[in-house]
């Protein structure tokens, strides 16, 4: 047995409602309410805040398709189209859904909460008939088996460790030596930033939360993926769960935390068996525990399961939602790592997956192998997703400085026999779309910045030719506009109305306002929005009217010279 | 932990080119405002913590993106400039959006012109925005009696949910939904006057928009002393209320003084108040004779007339007469049957019925010595029923002196022994619904028995094609022991219709009763098998029947129909006069009704699949006897209400000449008028009706309705084909 952190009981227990009844029936909510101490609108805000939750009874089959990014360039929302329309008049729902996570098996949907993978039209309806004939989720996922991915653990190339005995080599090192200013010293000299998307420097993060006053501190590993096209987390879970446990006790160690909380999205069942399984052994070797290693440092890791959105990787709305509230991002300052600012109010180290997993490794490899491991003088290693239109998408080991041609054509394999790539997005939506003509820009922080891109997340999706960029755009910042929690003005009205606005562009109506519209809702959203997901809603069309202005112009005079925009359906 | 981040000392900045001075934790919006300088904000409130959600009062701090100044604290050397053009243009693109999607002008704006977002869109120079209107409606609650919410015109600013949580401590609103979907929820996102909102008035008087506004009552203009919110506010009922809120309801409540011996409210009469009693005591009894209307044969056959006149139930007993011994009414107390009189005092409420769904007043009230009430309108009223501490007072004083009659007015409960009456007096519970809430559902687990304490409940049971309303239960009734009593599931469900209170007994208690006295639970079982034969033959009369028409019209459920046959009627008007004539001149036959082939169906009680006619009642002296007449009580008031409600106008008011006691002096005997509700009685006492013999065209029928329409519907039913035509002439 072992400590918990404090979490909020109440997304086990709305679940536990969940699973017994297939919704949240109001009796068993009242019920919850007295049981908990907790006013009835707490349990309707978030209830009602993450879609995870049924508030009336659902379907026999809840059919949910991504649409996001990879999934819309294969086609997930003619799928869903087609799907609603043959089952129309059914026991059916089907819904979009924001990215499932598995952007390189493109089009993904999810049947009664099992995710099923390269989903064709007949798959799709055969997987809805049987959930009609009333297949359990487990005998729906069993028939698919085929369909699904085979993500055999396979052993990553930066990995310190030959073998399983020798796992947890450093934090051996470290837990006797103690020497935690060392370590910060080699995490600042190595350049090692947070790998989610904002690229803060971790050595500094762990500092400053190891300097805040008070016992009191916590170490949240950000497992909640979500971004269209950012699968790298999955795979590092998948392949290396090791390295991502070391690193956050290390965190929990040097920032002197006791409890570690690792927050993963609902999806990721498969990690977080794999996870769940490497704690254990964790606990079973006395490498968590009251005596780490057998010294007087204790440390205690649990899996705290995202009840579900984009938002929640939102490192703030991420705390809330672990507190059991609304993941609505919280103002700055005081940040998390600030006394005020972390989960409970206490100072907390939040860092991404990747991030966590190359703490040990440069650790363990030491500053010279960052220099080394990267080229065209860019330091160190990363994990890439590349999916879209290329011929083998997947994630990619990669060094630092890797030019992102070499990434597509060479690693991902391109794009398909007889097509032209025509844009990528380095990091998924919030990164926007490059031109072809930028595929020799180098995976490199500074670099991007300075072309006005980003590496991010790196969250790579390609479109070849067939692609139409304002129709990439609208997809882009619908996926904003659907993730957007409501809380600011600037992000739930204005992506809404930047939504709108996209979608009678892409029907050739453009109002005699639109374009200073246009210009006024970007600043407004970017400068005024909480958060990061509003301060970026406008990136994709940015982007899109910077690199293919000509594409956007022709759509105003009635022509898609993709093709694509004046036959399409309904957008999600 | 407070101590720790707030580090004592003054810390400098500039703001606007000017160099301020503020102690350390002061926002940049306090610092402005203490130097003069006006941040514009929307959900931003001084006693309120700061959320920063609107942006509008966004400045430029020097950093990547602007900061919220209701949210930001200063740092020592900040710059901020918060008129910036980048600053203002980002505030009006907000207003621009916020304004697309309000319907201007609010409420608040067409009643006070004082929207925060319509002024500050004014300011701003928003008139036409140019961003699309909000496809979505997102749509109004009329549910409280105080509060008027139009979620269209909410921008979520989070006032009315800090105002509810955080100042009032009340715990009921909430952001619900997520995105542009989100809106504020009451509880389970319930309609307001549903949820546990107790009426303070809070969120009301934070809120900048039309979206929560005061409900004006029509009937404003009460007679009596206005009276000063603060003077209000020190009674103890009013405790939690806030005060703007009874600022904008002044003379919703007023004081009157009342010397003894004048009527404060009279049986029968509409309304809209309830009276609270300050001071003295006063007398409520009923001022109509207790009788029943009794038809008799002046002179032998049908040709001569039928008199009506008023008999009690000692002189002459009906068929299934109720033997309560006490009359229900619309205050903390019943009336005896045999002399309908009570006294209030000061503390005690009546007239809450009559105030939250506008029932007749039940019974007369006279002022016994001086008399001081709070005289109220249905906003006041429901906001002192919210409060916790005048809850719990007319809670304690129902039970010390209403529990007892209550149980006792319920005839399997009338011998209860006291000892168990006791013990009921604290196990209890009391509990208020609003209309169409659901108090129990079919199907679910039975766990309580109840007694309606005030209002009606609706009994309704699923069938396929849509629910069978079974009956309406008022005041005295009760409901839940056939699920107590069969297998432990709810057999029926049961709706408040409008404003009910009722007695909960958990179910352990009731079985605990049952297993001590057998007479009660014989007296039980007796009615529920009563009940489920009256609900099986309901039903079944439904379920043969072939034309929804036919159905809709009720004629199905009919015992009998009077028929007049359109072709043949030549609308002479022999049958009503003949009516009249035979019944003291006051007709019980209307020559018009509902259509059916050539035929009008002109009266009789139909026992209607939905009884509206029961509906209301104020005393509850109307019901359905087990073979589905309607009954009168002897208590009838006269009122009117279910004459009214009857959608078929079988029910009549037929008055008598009476002696009654003078109000100004009692000892003396007055004449009077005094109304009693009678319906068709189909001239029981004669072979015919006189309608029917009266008709020279051989147009009127007295039918069985499945007989007579038996072939025209084609029914199933084999054994109705054989006779087309009921009796007729």
């Amino acid at each position: 047995m072992h400590g918990r952190a404090p979490t909020s009981p109440i997304f086990d227990e709305l679940r536990a409602i969940q699973r017994a009844h297939g919704y949240l029936p109001e009796a068993e909510l009242r019920a919850l309410a007295d049981r908990q101490r907790i006013p009835l609108f707490r349990l309707q805000a978030v209830a009602s805040f993450y879609p995870h939750f049924f508030l009336t009874p659902p379907a026999r089959a809840e059919v949910r398709v991504c649409g996001d990014m990879a999934c819309h360039r294969h086609d997930g929302n003619g799928l869903r189209e087609r799907l609603a329309a043959r089952f129309n008049g059914q026991d059916v729902n089907v819904r979009h859904v924001s990215c499932l996570g598995r952007c390189d098996l493109a089009p993904a949907i999810a049947v009664n909460d099992r995710i099923f993978e390269k989903v064709s039209d007949a798959g799709a309806g055969s997987l809805i008939e049987f959930a009609l004939a009333g297949a359990s989720p487990a005998q729906l996922a069993a028939s698919a088996s085929a369909e699904a991915s085979s993500d055999r653990r396979r052993r990553v190339e930066c990995d310190p460790y030959a073998d399983q005995s020798s796992q947890y080599g450093v934090l051996r090192a470290y837990v006797q030596s103690k020497d935690w200013p060392g370590l910060i010293a080699t995490l600042k000299a190595s350049g090692l930033r947070g790998l989610g998307g904002a690229g803060f420097p971790t050595g500094m993060k762990w500092e400053l939360v190891r300097s805040q006053p008070g016992p009191e501190k916590y170490i949240v590993c950000n497992a909640d993926e979500s971004e269209p096209g950012t699968i790298k987390d999955r795979h590092i879970m998948t392949h290396a769960p090791h390295l991502v446990v070391e690193g956050m006790i290390l965190g929990g160690l040097v920032a002197g935390a006791r409890h570690g909380i690792l927050y993963i999205r609902h999806e990721y069942t498969d990690q977080e068996h794999i996870l769940q399984h490497e704690i254990d052994r964790c606990y079973r070797e006395g490498i968590l525990g009251d005596r780490v290693m057998g010294s007087d440092l204790g440390f205690d890791l649990e899996i705290f399961v995202s009840p579900g959105l984009y938002i929640c990787g939102e490192e703030s709305a991420l705390l809330e939602a672990i507190e059991g509230k609304r993941a609505e991002p919280r103002n700055k300052p005081p940040f998390p790592g600030q006394l005020g600012g972390g989960l409970w109010a206490k100072p907390t180290v939040i860092n991404n997956v990747e991030t966590f997993f190359f703490v040990p490794v440069i650790l363990s490899k030491g500053v010279d192998w960052m220099k080394t491991a990267g080229r065209n003088g860019s330091a160190g290693v990363k994990f890439v997703g590349v999916s879209g239109d290329v011929v083998n998408p997947g994630v990619f080991e990669v060094p630092m400085g890797t030019p992102y041609r070499e990434l597509i054509e060479g690693h991902a394999g391109g794009v398909p026999p007889g097509r032209t790539l025509k844009s990528y997005a380095p990091s998924g939506p919030a990164g926007g779309y490059l031109p072809a003509s930028m595929l020799d820009l180098p995976l490199d922080w500074n670099a991007m910045t300075q072309a006005g891109a980003t590496v991010g997340s790196g969250a790579i999706v390609v479109c070849d030719d067939r692609a139409c960029m304002l129709d990439m755009a609208l997809n882009s910042v619908r996926f904003f506009r659907n993730e957007s929690c409501g809380k600011c003005v600037p992000c739930r009205t204005g992506s809404t109305k930047m939504t709108e606005m996209l979608t009678e562009w892409t029907k050739g109506r453009r109002g005699p306002h639109d374009l200073a519209l246009y210009q006024e809702l970007c600043h407004a959203m970017r400068l005024a929005s909480i958060c990061g997901l509003g301060q970026v809603v406008h990136v994709p069309i940015a982007s899109v009217m910077k690199h293919f202005p000509d594409e956007v112009e022709a759509h105003a005079k009635g022509r898609c010279p993709a093709g694509v925009c004046f036959r399409l359906g309904a957008p999600a | 932990m407070s101590e720790t981040i707030a580090q004592t000392g003054m810390i400098n900045l500039i703001i606007d080119g000017r160099d301020i001075s503020v102690p350390r934790g002061t926002t940049i919006f306090d610092a402005a405002r203490l130097n003069g300088i006006a941040i514009p904000t929307l959900c931003h409130q001084q006693n309120q913590a700061p959320v920063g959600v609107c942006r509008v009062c966004i400045v430029d701090v020097g950093a990547r993106v602007y900061a919220a100044a209701c949210i930001r604290e200063c740092e020592p050397g900040m710059k901020v400039k918060t008129a910036e053009p980048g600053v203002v243009q980002a505030r009006a693109t907000l207003v621009e959006m916020l304004m697309s999607d309000h319907p201007s002008p609010c409420a608040r704006q067409q009643h006070s012109g004082d929207c925060e977002l319509e002024t500050m869109a004014k300011a701003a120079g928003v008139s036409e925005p140019r961003f699309a209107r909000r496809l979505s409606t997102r749509g109004r609650d009329d549910s409280s009696l105080s509060i008027a919410v139009d979620h269209e015109a909410c921008i979520l600013c989070d006032r009315c949910v800090r105002g509810c949580d955080e100042v009032k401590k009340n715990m009921v609103i909430g952001r619900s939904g997520r995105g542009y979907a989100t809106h504020i929820g009451f509880d389970l996102d319930l309609p307001m006057g549903s949820s546990t909102c107790v009426s303070c008035g809070e969120c009301m008087v934070s809120c900048p928009t039309g979206a929560l506004t005061n409900k004006r009552v029509v009937d404003s203009r009460l007679q009596g002393d206005r009276l000063d919110p603060e003077w209000i506010l020190q009674l103890p009922v009013f405790k939690g209320v806030s005060g703007t809120f009874l600022e904008l309801n002044q003379g919703a409540v007023v004081k009157r003084a009342i010397p003894p011996g004048e009527i404060i409210c009279r049986e029968g009469e509409f309304g809209s108040t309830a009276f609270y009693i300050l001071e003295g005591s006063v007398d409520v009894y009923i001022n109509t004779p207790i009788a029943h209307v009794q038809q008799e044969d002046a002179a032998g056959g049908w040709f001569s007339r039928i008199r009506s006149k008023l008999s009690d139930r000692r002189t002459h007993t009906r068929d299934e007469e109720s033997s309560r011994r006490y009359i229900p009414i619309d205050a903390p107390v019943d009336l005896p049957y045999d002399k309908p009189v009570a006294e209030l005092a000061a503390g005690d409420l009546f007239g809450e019925m009559t105030c939250m769904s506008f029932h007749p007043r039940s019974a007369t009230v006279r002022a016994k010595t001086q008399v001081v009430v709070l005289e109220m309108l249905r906003n006041v009223l429901d906001i002192l029923q919210k409060n916790k501490t005048f809850r719990a007072e007319l809670d304690r004083k129902y039970r010390q002196r209403a529990l007892e009659t209550h149980i006792r007015s319920v005839p399997v409960f009338a011998k209860m022994p006291q000892d168990f009456v006791n013990y009921l007096r604290d196990r209890v519970e009391l509990i208020r619904f609003s209309p169409g809430e659901v108090i129990v559902r079919q199907g679910d687990e039975a766990d309580a028995f109840y007694l309606v304490r005030l209002g009606f409940v609706k009994v309704s049971e699923r069938h396929p094609g849509g629910d069978v309303v079974l009956t309406y239960l008022g005041r005295g009734s009760y409901f839940g022991e056939m699920g107590l009593l069969g297998g432990g599931v709810r057999t029926a469900t049961c709706t408040a219709l409008d404003h009910v209170d009722v007695v909960k007994i958990a179910g352990e208690d009731f079985h605990l009763m049952l297993s001590r006295f057998p007479d009660i639970r014989e007296g039980l079982e007796q009615v529920a098998r009563e009940r489920a034969e009256m609900n099986r033959r309901r039903v079944a009369s439904t379920e043969h029947v072939p034309i929804g028409d036919f159905l809709n019209q009720g004629l199905m459920e009919a015992q009998s129909l009077l028929l007049l046959d359109l072709e043949k009627c030549t609308r002479c008007d022999q049958c009503v006069r003949a009516c009249a004539d035979a019944h003291e001149g006051v007709t019980r036959l209307v020559r018009e009704g509902l259509r059916f082939d050539k035929y009008l169906v002109a009266t009789s009680c139909r026992s209607c699949r939905d009884p509206l006619c029961m509906v209301g009642c104020p005393v509850g002296s109307i019901r359905r006897r087990g073979s589905m007449e309607i009954i009168i009580e002897d208590w009838c008031v006269g009122c009117g209400l279910c004459v009214r409600n009857c959608p078929y106008g079988n029910l009549n008011l037929h008055p008598f000449a009476v002696q009654v006691p003078d109000p100004a002096q009692p000892t003396r005997m007055v004449a009077a008028t005094r109304n009693k509700a009678t319906g068709c009685d189909l001239c029981m006492e004669h072979e015919e009706p006189s309608c029917v013999y009266a008709c020279p065209h051989d147009a009127a029928h007295r039918v069985e309705p499945l007989a007579f329409f038996g072939s025209m519907l084609g029914a199933r039913d084999q054994r109705h084909t054989g006779s087309t035509e009921g009796t007729s002439k």
